[in-house]
C-alpha cells in the first residue's frame, strides 16, 4: 500500500483506511509545509495553515474523485486558503525568515560567494510578486508543470507559463548578479 | 520550456533549508485523520481494541430485550377459560353440579394441564381461581386448536365451536380453515 500511487491512497481513505491517509500524509508533509512557509510571512500563520489545508482534505474525502493528480487537488485547496489567509491579512507580499538561511560559516572564498548567491536568491524570491513566487513554488516544490499550476490557481495555461517564465528569469537574474 | 527547471535554482532553492512541519501538528492531523473514518459507522466485522466492548454490549442487550419479548408474549397469551374454551370440560361440569367438588376432581383436572410446578390446590370456587391464576402460560398450536373445534362440531355443540373458531381467525388469520371445522 505505502508504494501505491497518490490517488489510491485517497480512495482508500475515503473508504474508512486510516492507514492510507497516514502514507499519503507521510509523502506530502514536508513539500506542502515549505509551500505554505514560503507563501507566508509567519510561522506561526503558516502551521495554522498547513493544519487547515489538511482538515479540508479529511473533509473532502468523501467527495474526492481521482479526475486530477492528488498533486493538483492538495495544491489547488493550499492555493484556496492562501488566498483567504492574504485576502483577510492583506499581505500582497512575503518575505523570507533570515533564520531559513543556513547560519554563515567563514571560510573560502567560494563559500562565501555561494552564500552571497543564496541571499540573493532568498531576497528575490521573496520579492516576487505573490502569483509568481507561488507559481515557482508549485513547480519547484510540488513538481507540478504549468497546467496543472493553471488548475490548482484557476488561471489558464498561458498566464501560468508567463508567471513561471518571469519568476524562473527574475530569480536567475539574482543568482547571475554577483 | 517554463516546465523545465534550471537545476542551479534548484539547488539555490533546496538549500534555503529543509523546514518541517512540528511533530505535534503531525499527530494533531493524523488524529483528526483517525477520528474522521471513524466516525461515521460502526465496522459490520468485529473490531479490535478499545472498541471491542461495544459487540459485548450490544449482545448483552439483545439478549435481554428478546427475553423481555417473549415474555411479555406470554403474559399476553389469553386465558382459554375466559373465551369460553375449556380445557376440561367434564371437570368443569362436576363443579358446576358439585361446589364442593371432591379432591380427585381437582386432581383430575390438574393432571390434563401441562405440566405445573405447583402442587395440587385444594378445590372449590376460590381454589379454582387460584388454580386459573398458577396455571402456566400455554400456547397451542393452530392443529391443535382446529381439532378442538372439530371435536366440538362433532360433539353437537356448535356455539362454543363458533366461538372458538372466531379466536382461531383471531390469532392465525392466514392459517387455512378446514370446512369441517367450519360446519
Amino acid at each position: 500500500m505505502a508504494e501505491a500511487p497518490d490517488e489510491q491512497l485517497m480512495l482508500a481513505y475515503r473508504e474508512g483506511d486510516a492507514g492510507a491517509f497516514e502514507s499519503l500524509y507521510a509523502r506530502h508533509r514536508i513539500r506542502l509545509f515549505r509551500f505554505v512557509l514560503r507563501n507566508i510571512k509567519s510561522r506561526a500563520s503558516a502551521e495554522e495553515l498547513y493544519q487547515e489545508i489538511w482538515m479540508r482534505v479529511i473533509e473532502a474525502r468523501a467527495t474526492y474523485r481521482p479526475t486530477a493528480r492528488f498533486t493538483t487537488w492538495l495544491y489547488t485547496i493550499a492555493h484556496h486558503r492562501m488566498v483567504d489567509h492574504w485576502r483577510s491579512a492583506r499581505l500582497p507580499t512575503v518575505s523570507l525568515e533570515t533564520d531559513d538561511i543556513p547560519a554563515s560559516n567563514p571560510g573560502p572564498q567560494q563559500h562565501m560567494e555561494a552564500r552571497e548567491a543564496l541571499s540573493r536568491f532568498a531576497a528575490a524570491l521573496e520579492s516576487l510578486p505573490a502569483a509568481q513566487r507561488e507559481a515557482f513554488l508549485l513547480h519547484e516544490e510540488a513538481g507540478l508543470t504549468a497546467a496543472e499550476i493553471a488548475a490548482a490557481t484557476g488561471s489558464n495555461e498561458e498566464a501560468a507559463k508567463s508567471r513561471l517564465r518571469y519568476a524562473l528569469a527574475k530569480l536567475k537574474a539574482a543568482v547571475d548578479d554577483g | 520550456m517554463a516546465d523545465e527547471r534550471d537545476p542551479r535554482l534548484s539547488q539555490h532553492y533546496r538549500d534555503l533549508g529543509a523546514e518541517e512541519p512540528p511533530r505535534a501538528l503531525d499527530q494533531t492531523i493524523l488524529s483528526a485523520a483517525r477520528r474522521a473514518v471513524e466516525k461515521p459507522h460502526a465496522p459490520l466485522v468485529t473490531p479490535g481494541g478499545r472498541h471491542r466492548w461495544y459487540f459485548s454490549l450490544g449482545a448483552a442487550a439483545v439478549i435481554v430485550l428478546a427475553v423481555a419479548v417473549t415474555y411479555h408474549m406470554q403474559q399476553e397469551q389469553p386465558d382459554p377459560d375466559s373465551l369460553g374454551i375449556s380445557t376440561a370440560p367434564e371437570a368443569q361440569k362436576d363443579e358446576a353440579v358439585k361446589p364442593a367438588a371432591k379432591p380427585e376432581s381437582a386432581s383430575r383436572e390438574l393432571a390434563r394441564e401441562p405440566a405445573s410446578p405447583q402442587a395440587a390446590p385444594p378445590a372449590g370456587p376460590s381454589a379454582e381461581s387460584q388454580s386459573r391464576a398458577m396455571r402456566a402460560p400455554q400456547i397451542e398450536t393452530p392443529e391443535r386448536m382446529l381439532e378442538r373445534i372439530i371435536r366440538l362440531r362433532k360433539e353437537g355443540r356448535h356455539d362454543e365451536a363458533d366461538k372458538l373458531l372466531a379466536e382461531f381467525r383471531r390469532r392465525y388469520p392466514d392459517h387455512q380453515i378446514p370446512a369441517v371445522a367450519k360446519k
